[in-house]
């Protein structure tokens, strides 16, 4: 049941603010800002606050108890619309869980918030791949969102760097051989490139997008208890 | 015009007693209310609950011999705490407890049918259990912060009927004090939350 909170049992929201929250550092730096980027970009497409956050240990309480609380502290998702998801690990219990802000549990139901922690984190932690299930998780919260997870086939589940660096730079160094060469034939092309570059390489990660704004910090959204939890 | 000053001390203390005792019965009312929602949204997720566990139970009776005493254990628990219906006008402490033992007792039962469902490989790879699992552990939560929430609107209102001079007033206004969930007995001294 319920324990009674004490204010020292949760971390304070972090400042300067930040969606991916790894208390634990079970994540490198490069893999925190992997993350980062990806729910940063989600959020900015669909307004969701899609948190994560690690720690070892939820103490005397019940993993999914302490995420509501959580939640409700830091105030994950905006108010009004109360679009937060908390997605919390707590690493030596070796529990996950879900939380859905109250505005979200229509389309995220526990059951769905369940089928994912079974089908996308379960199996990867259980080969201590913690960034693939955060990332698959990830990705399958937000196309639960739009109605669109099955939860079925994990393979479908899309990752967020499928635009490889390597694609990238590849594609700079056609812009670079292009703007050298064709100098007289003007700026037809090179543009067009360009533009291409920038619009298909926001869920890459990699570039800069999230530079140009970044997080703004919580909204004041409230969770009510929904939500679902697992263990690997 | 000396005869006037008592008087007039008598009329400014009624004055001012008016005032306060008004103030008194409008923040009643207004923490009444609150306990009142809050007290629908606990009704609500256990009414969730209730419901669940009747299409739980239907699931269940499909997986092949189902151990039977558990199944009708849950059965019974979910009719007799049915049968406790509380008003929001009337949550006394009396009643409050007898609504939480029967929940309890039912929430006993369910989780003595969660432990033997383990056995049932059947149980375990079918979808509509596992959601219905899923849909129960989450309500479960919401439970039980919806029962914190109540609480904590109870304690405020609790507090001004309590306090003199209010206890006074509210008695006079008919407001009674009202009853909270105990924190079910368990992990008390538990280990710590680590960041």
């Amino acid at each position: 049941m319920t324990t009674l909170a004490a204010d020292s049992d949760f971390p304070n929201p972090p400042n300067p603010p930040r969606l991916v929250n790894d208390f634990s550092s079970i994540l490198s730096d490069a893999e925190m800002q992997l993350l980062e980027d990806s729910v940063e970009a989600i959020e900015k497409r669909t307004s969701n606050q899609i948190t994560i956050v690690i720690i070892k240990s939820t103490g005397p309480y019940d993993i999914a108890d302490y995420a509501t609380q959580l939640g409700n502290q830091w105030g994950v998702g905006v108010k009004g619309r109360e679009n937060g998801i908390l997605l919390l690990v707590a690493i030596e219990d070796r529990k996950m869980t879900i939380a859905t802000g109250r505005g979200l549990e229509g389309a995220l139901t526990d059951a769905m918030c369940g089928r994912i922690i079974r089908n996308e984190i379960k199996p990867a932690f259980k080969q201590g791949l913690y960034l693939d299930g955060l990332l698959q998780a990830v990705s399958a919260l937000d196309l639960a969102t739009r109605g669109e997870y099955k939860g079925i086939d994990r393979k479908h589940a899309e990752k967020p760097r499928g635009f490889s660096i390597g694609l990238i730079l590849f594609i700079l160094l056609i812009i670079f051989i292009l703007s050298k060469g064709n100098n007289n034939r003007g700026g037809g092309i090179t543009p067009f490139l360009g533009g291409m570059l920038m619009g298909g390489g926001f869920g890459g990660g990699s570039n800069n997008d999230s530079d140009n704004g970044g997080f703004g910090g919580f909204g004041g959204g409230s969770f009510g208890g929904g939500g679902a939890s697992g263990s690997w | 015009m000396k005869k006037f000053i008592p008087v007039g001390v008598l009329l400014l203390i009624l004055f001012m007693g008016g005032c306060y005792s008004c103030n008194t019965q409008q923040s009643l009312v207004k923490k009444d209310e609150a306990v009142k929602s809050a007290w629908a949204n606990v009704q609500t997720q256990y009414q969730r609950r209730a419901d669940l566990i009747d299409n739980l139970v239907a699931t269940v009776k499909g997986a092949a011999n189902f151990e039977k005493e558990t199944l009708t254990a849950v059965i019974e628990a979910r009719a007799s705490a049915s049968k406790i219906t509380m008003n929001a006008n009337d949550l006394t402490p009396e009643k409050l407890q007898q609504f939480q033992a029967s929940q309890g007792q039912l929430s006993q039962a369910l989780g003595r049918l969660m432990v033997v469902s383990e056995q049932y490989p059947e149980l375990k790879a079918n979808q509509n259990f596992l959601a219905l699992q899923d849909e129960i552990a989450g309500t479960e939560n919401r439970i039980a912060f919806s029962r914190t929430s109540f609480n904590d609107a109870v304690q405020a209102y609790n507090i001004t009927v309590r306090t003199f001079p209010n206890n006074l007033l509210a008695g006079m206004f008919g407001f009674q004090t009202k009853g909270m969930f105990e924190a079910e007995a368990g992990a008390q001294k538990a280990p710590k939350v680590q960041f």
